[in-house]
C-alpha cells in the first residue's frame, strides 16, 4: 500500500512538472516495457531463429542493465513463428492481445512479415523484420510508417550484384532463380540493374524447389553462352546445380548469394567444383564497437562468431535502437517512440555503438546509433541499406576481397 | 486476451469447415481425398483477386464455393472410376498442381510473392474486437448452416444411398443406382465447403501465399477427423476443436514446463500428434466421437 501511495505521489508532482517531465517520472515508478520477439524457430529459418531470438534477450539483458529505457525495464516474451505464415499471425496475435506487447521483432521471410503486419499496423505497435520483398517499404504493408526494415531488400541484393559483374567485368549474365519472393527478388533486381547499365541478360530461368536434379534448367542456361551466371537460391539447390555444371566442364563463373555460398556449400562440393565462386552477402558493420558487443553476446549464447549470422546482428540492434528511440521519447507510447526512430539512428548526432552509451549522450544532444548488422539509418520507408562484401572462394576457403556501396 | 480467444475461435471454424467437407466424403463415401487444399486455395484466391479487383464480398465469397465445387466435377469425373488409394494420389496431385499453378501464373496471383491487402470482413465496423466478433459469428452461421445441411443430408435417402456407397459399391449397382454420380455431388459439395473455407481465410489472414496451401493442411483435417471420428458432425468438431486447441495450447504450455526451448517444443508438438494418432487407430479407429457398439 506504501508502494502505491508513493508512486501516486511521485505521479502528481510529475503532473504538476512540466508535461514533458511527467511521462519519464511515471515510467520511473517500475513499469516494464513488454515486447515481442516473433522469430522463425522452426521451420526453413530454423537454422537463424535461435540465434535471433537470443539476441533480443541479450541485448533487452544489457539495456536493463544500463537502468532501461525511459525508466522502463524491457520484459521480452518469445513466440516461435515456425516459418509458417499462419502460425505466425496467430503468434502475433497472442503476443499483441495477451502479452500486450509494444512491438514485435525479428520476423525473418517476406511471407510472415507481409502476414504479420496488418496486425502490427492496426495495433499500432511497430513491426521490425529482416525480410526482403519491396512490397513491405510501401503501401498497403506500411502505410502507417510503423515497420522497419533491417535487412538490404532484395533489389538492393540484385544492385550489388550487378556492380559486382561489371565490376569483374562480365558481358554475358544469365539468371537462375528458386521460385519464392527472395529467390527471384534477387534476379529480378539484378535484371533491373544491369538492364539500367545498359547490360542484357542472356538467359533467365525459375526453377521449382526439391528436385532431385536440375540438369534441364541448367542445359537452358548454359545453351546461352553466358559468361556468368547469378542466382538466387539456397544451399541446397545450389549444391546439385553446381555438381551437375561441374559435370558438363562448361566454363562459367557464378554469382551466388552469400547464405547459399558458404562453408556448407564448400564442404559439400569440395575446393575443385567451388573455385572461383563470388559470394555476395550484405555485412554487418564489423568494424563497429557495436559489433563487438553484439559479437561478445553472440559467443556467449550460441558458442559461435557473431558473423555466423547476419540476422542476429539485426535482431540485436532492433532492441537496442527501440529502446533508444523509448528513451529519446521519454515514453513507451509508440505513436511518441516511432517519431523519434531516425533521430536516435540516423545521422546528425554523436555517433554511440550501445545503449548505455546512447542514453548517457542523449542527455546532452541528438545521437546517431551505429547498429552492428549495419550503419542503421532509416530511409523514408523505413528501410536501411547494407554493404555488401565480394568474397571469392580459393583453395576452398571463402576469402573477401572487396566491399561495395551501393 | 479475448481477441485472441477470437483469432484462434475464427482459425478453428474455418477448419471446421474443412473437415465437414472431409468428414462427408471419407465418412459418407469413402472417399479418400488427399488434395482438400487444393480446393480449400481455389476458393481463397478467387474470393481474394474478385475483391481486390472491387466485386462485394458477398459475391466473391459465393463465387469461391462456386469454384472450388465446378473444379470437383472434372476431378470427379476423371478419377471417381479410380479405387480408392489411386484416387488419394490423383487429389494428392491435383492439390501440388493447384500450388504449382498458383505460383507459375504471376500475371494474376502474383506467384511466390502473394497477394497483399485482401479487404477484411465488417471493415465498415472498427477495426479489431469487433469486426473479429462479427467474422466469428458470421463463421459460425456458415458452419452451423453445414451442419445441418450435412445431417439433412445424412438422414436423406441421397445420404443412406452414399453411406451405402461406402459399404458396398456392388450391391449398390446391382441395385440399379449409379455410385459414380453420387459420389461426384458429394465431392463437388465437400469442395465448395472447403472453398468457402478458403475465402474467409483470405480476407481473415488479408494475406495469402502458395506456402501455406501445403499438403500439410489437408493432413491437420484428416488428423483432426480420424481423432474426432470420421463420418459424424461431432466428430469433426470435437476433433478440429481438440487439434485447434492442441497446437495453439501448446504456446501457453511451454510457460509452464520449465527447460524446454520453443525448438523442442515445436518437435515435441508434431510428435505427441504422431503418437495420438497411432494410439486412436491402434484402440480407438472410430474416434472419440465414433460408435461406441462398434469395434
Amino acid at each position: 500500500m506504501n508502494r502505491t501511495r508513493r508512486e501516486f505521489l511521485a505521479g502528481t508532482a510529475g503532473a504538476m512538472a512540466l508535461p514533458l517531465f511527467a511521462g519519464s517520472v511515471f515510467a520511473q515508478s517500475g513499469g516494464s516495457l513488454r515486447i515481442g520477439a516473433l522469430n522463425p524457430v522452426t521451420g526453413a529459418g530454423g537454422p537463424y531463429g535461435e540465434g535471433m531470438q537470443k539476441m533480443i534477450l541479450a541485448a533487452a539483458e544489457a539495456i536493463n542493465a544500463a537502468g532501461g529505457a525511459a525508466g522502463s525495464k524491457i520484459e521480452i516474451f518469445a513466440e516461435d513463428t515456425q516459418t509458417d505464415p499462419q502460425a505466425a499471425v496467430l503468434a502475433a496475435k497472442k503476443l499483441i492481445e495477451v502479452n500486450k506487447v509494444e512491438a514485435v521483432l525479428g520476423t525473418w521471410s517476406s511471407g510472415i512479415s507481409l502476414a504479420v503486419i496488418p496486425l502490427t499496423n492496426d495495433a499500432g505497435k511497430i513491426l521490425m523484420h529482416t525480410s526482403g520483398a519491396p512490397a513491405l517499404s510501401v503501401p498497403p504493408a506500411n502505410e502507417k510508417g510503423l515497420g522497419y526494415r533491417f535487412q538490404a531488400t532484395n533489389d538492393r541484393f540484385g544492385r550489388a550484384f550487378a556492380e559486382i559483374a561489371e565490376k569483374e567485368g562480365f558481358k554475358r549474365p544469365a539468371t537462375m532463380a528458386f521460385n519464392n519472393a527472395s529467390g527471384i527478388g534477387n534476379t529480378e533486381g539484378f535484371k533491373k540493374a544491369w538492364t539500367a547499365k545498359g547490360g542484357e541478360v542472356v538467359s533467365e530461368v525459375v526453377y521449382e524447389p526439391k528436385q532431385a536434379s536440375y540438369r534441364s534448367e541448367l542445359m537452358q542456361i548454359l545453351a546461352a553462352q553466358p559468361d556468368v551466371i547469378v542466382t538466387g537460391s539456397y544451399v541446397g539447390d545450389t549444391t546439385i546445380i553446381l555438381r551437375e555444371w561441374y559435370q558438363t566442364g562448361q566454363p562459367v563463373k557464378w554469382i551466388i548469394p552469400g547464405w547459399a555460398a558458404n562453408s556448407d556449400l564448400v564442404a559439400a562440393l569440395g575446393a575443385d567444383v567451388v573455385e572461383g565462386i563470388i559470394s555476395v552477402d550484405s555485412i554487418s558493420n564489423e568494424k563497429a564497437p557495436s559489433f563487438a558487443a553484439y559479437d561478445k553476446a553472440y559467443q556467449a549464447a550460441m558458442g559461435k562468431p557473431g558473423t555466423d549470422n547476419v540476422y542476429a546482428a539485426m535482431t540485436w540492434d532492433m532492441m537496442t535502437v527501440l529502446a533508444l528511440a523509448v528513451e529519446a521519447a521519454g515514453s513507451t507510447d509508440m505513436a511518441k517512440v516511432n517519431e523519434k526512430m531516425r533521430d536516435v539512428a540516423n545521422p546528425e548526432g554523436t555517433k554511440v555503438y550501445t545503449f548505455a552509451e546512447g542514453k548517457e549522450a542523449l542527455k546532452s544532444g541528438p545521437i546517431n546509433y551505429e547498429g552492428a548488422s549495419s550503419v542503421l539509418d532509416f530511409d523514408e520507408h523505413g528501410d536501411v541499406t547494407p554493404d555488401f562484401s565480394a568474397s571469392f572462394v580459393e583453395d576452398g576457403k571463402i576469402n573477401r576481397r572487396y566491399v561495395v556501396k551501393i | 486476451m479475448l481477441s485472441y480467444l477470437l483469432a484462434i475461435a475464427i482459425i478453428t471454424l474455418i477448419y471446421l469447415l474443412l473437415s465437414f467437407g472431409l468428414s462427408l466424403q471419407y465418412g459418407s463415401v469413402g472417399l479418400i481425398n488427399f488434395g482438400h487444399v487444393g480446393f480449400f486455395a481455389i476458393g481463397a484466391y478467387t474470393s481474394a483477386l474478385l475483391a481486390l479487383s472491387g466485386v462485394p464480398l458477398f459475391a466473391s465469397f459465393c463465387a469461391a464455393a462456386l469454384a472450388a465445387g465446378l473444379t470437383a466435377w472434372p476431378i470427379g469425373l476423371i478419377s471417381l472410376r479410380l479405387r480408392d488409394d489411386y484416387f488419394a494420389i490423383v487429389t494428392l496431385g491435383f492439390s501440388e498442381t493447384v500450388r504449382i499453378i498458383i505460383v507459375s501464373e504471376k500475371w494474376l496471383t502474383n506467384g511466390v510473392q502473394g497477394v497483399p491487402g485482401i479487404p477484411r470482413l465488417f471493415s465498415s465496423l472498427p477495426v479489431g474486437f469487433e469486426a473479429q466478433l462479427a467474422t466469428a459469428g458470421l463463421l459460425l452461421a456458415v458452419c452451423t448452416l453445414a451442419a445441418l445441411a450435412m445431417w439433412r443430408i445424412i438422414k436423406s435417402p441421397f445420404g443412406r444411398i452414399i453411406q451405402a456407397i461406402r459399404d458396398n459399391e456392388d450391391a449398390l449397382k446391382a441395385l440399379g443406382k449409379d455410385p459414380a454420380r453420387f459420389k461426384i455431388q458429394v465431392l463437388m459439395l465437400s469442395s465448395a465447403l472447403a472453398g468457402l473455407a478458403g475465402a474467409f481465410y483470405a480476407h481473415y489472414i488479408t494475406f495469402i501465399i502458395p506456402e501455406q496451401f501445403v499438403p500439410l493442411v489437408t493432413f491437420y483435417v484428416w488428423m483432426a477427423i480420424i481423432i474426432g471420428g470420421v463420418g459424424r458432425i461431432s466428430g469433426a468438431i470435437v476433433g478440429t476443436v481438440l487439434l485447434m486447441v492442441f497446437l495453439e495450447g501448446s504456446r501457453f504450455l511451454r510457460d509452464f514446463i520449465p527447460g524446454v526451448t520453443e525448438v523442442e517444443m515445436a518437435s515435441l508438438r508434431i510428435g505427441v500428434i504422431g503418437l495420438l494418432l497411432i494410439l486412436f487407430t491402434l484402440y480407438r479407429p472410430q474416434g472419440i466421437m465414433g460408435d461406441y457398439t462398434k469395434r
